[in-house]
C-alpha cells in the first residue's frame, strides 16, 4: 500500500525535521511548507491525505491557510490537525470553526500526535511506537 | 510587532509561545533518541538522556502552571486547561 502523504506547515525548521523523523518512522510520506502561502501551494501540488498546521506563520497564519484551503474544492476535505504553541483558549474554538479536526498545543507528545493523525486518517490505533529495530526490518 | 515594541501585557503569551516551541523541539528530538530512531545508545547515554527528558517535563509543568493562566490571582491553582482534541475515539 502506498504510504499516506502528510504536509507539515510550520515555520520552525527543527519542528518540521522532528515531525518528519517521527512520521517517516511510522511509514508516512512527508512534505513541508514554512509559511502560509507555500502551505496552500504545497497542498495543491501534493494533494496530501492530511495537513499538520501551525497557527503562527509568516505570510498569513494557520487560519488564513484553512480559509484558502476551504475555497478549493479538491483541498477542502483534507483533514487538518492544528499543532500550535498558541494558547488553547481563543484559538482552539476558532480552529475547529475553521475546519480543523484536532487542536494540539505544543509541546506535543509523539504518541498523542500519532494517535490523532491515525484517527484523522481513519487508520487503526498502533500498539507500539516503532524502534530502530522495526525500521531495520522493513 | 517587534521585540522592542511589544507591550508588557503581551509578554506572558509571547514568552509562553516561544518557550513552548523551544520545549517542543527538546522533547521531540529527545524522544527520537530515546526510541532509537537515530541509532543505538549506551545504557549510560540513555540514563543521562532520561534525566534531561524528566527535567524538560518539569519545565513544561511549570510553564503550564505559571504562564498559561492556570494560576489564580491569589496564587491558587485553577483548573488546568487540557489540550483537547475534537476527534472522538
Amino acid at each position: 500500500m502506498d504510504s499516506r502523504k502528510i504536509l507539515i506547515v510550520d515555520d520552525n525548521a527543527d519542528i518540521r525535521l522532528g515531525m518528519h523523523l517521527r512520521l517517516k518512522a511510522n511509514q508516512y510520506q512527508t512534505f513541508f511548507a514554512a509559511d502560509a502561502i507555500s502551505g496552500v501551494a504545497e497542498a495543491q501540488k501534493h494533494q496530501p491525505d492530511l495537513i499538520i498546521l501551525d497557527l503562527g506563520l509568516p505570510g498569513g497564519d494557520g487560519f488564513s491557510v484553512m480559509e484558502s484551503l476551504n475555497k478549493i474544492p479538491a483541498l477542502a476535505t483534507i483533514p487538518i490537525v492544528v499543532v500550535s504553541a498558541r494558547d488553547v483558549m481563543g484559538n482552539q474554538k476558532r480552529a475547529f470553526e475553521a475546519g480543523a479536526r484536532a487542536f494540539l498545543q505544543k509541546p506535543v507528545n509523539d504518541d498523542e500526535l500519532l494517535a490523532v493523525v491515525r484517527q484523522a486518517l481513519g487508520e487503526p490505533a498502533a500498539t507500539k511506537k516503532p524502534t530502530l529495530h522495526d525500521q531495520a526490518s522493513v | 510587532m517587534t521585540e522592542t515594541t511589544r507591550r508588557p501585557s503581551e509578554l506572558p503569551a509571547h514568552l509562553s509561545h516561544e518557550l513552548r516551541n523551544a520545549l517542543a523541539c527538546i522533547q521531540q528530538f529527545g524522544n527520537i533518541l530515546v526510541d532509537g530512531l537515530a541509532g543505538e545508545m549506551s545504557s549510560e547515554q540513555r540514563e543521562y538522556l532520561g534525566i534531561m527528558m524528566e527535567n524538560a517535563s518539569k519545565i513544561r509543568r511549570l510553564l503550564d502552571s505559571a504562564l498559561d493562566g492556570n494560576v489564580g490571582p491569589l496564587g491558587k491553582s485553577t483548573n488546568k486547561i487540557e489540550r483537547i482534541s475534537k476527534l472522538e475515539s
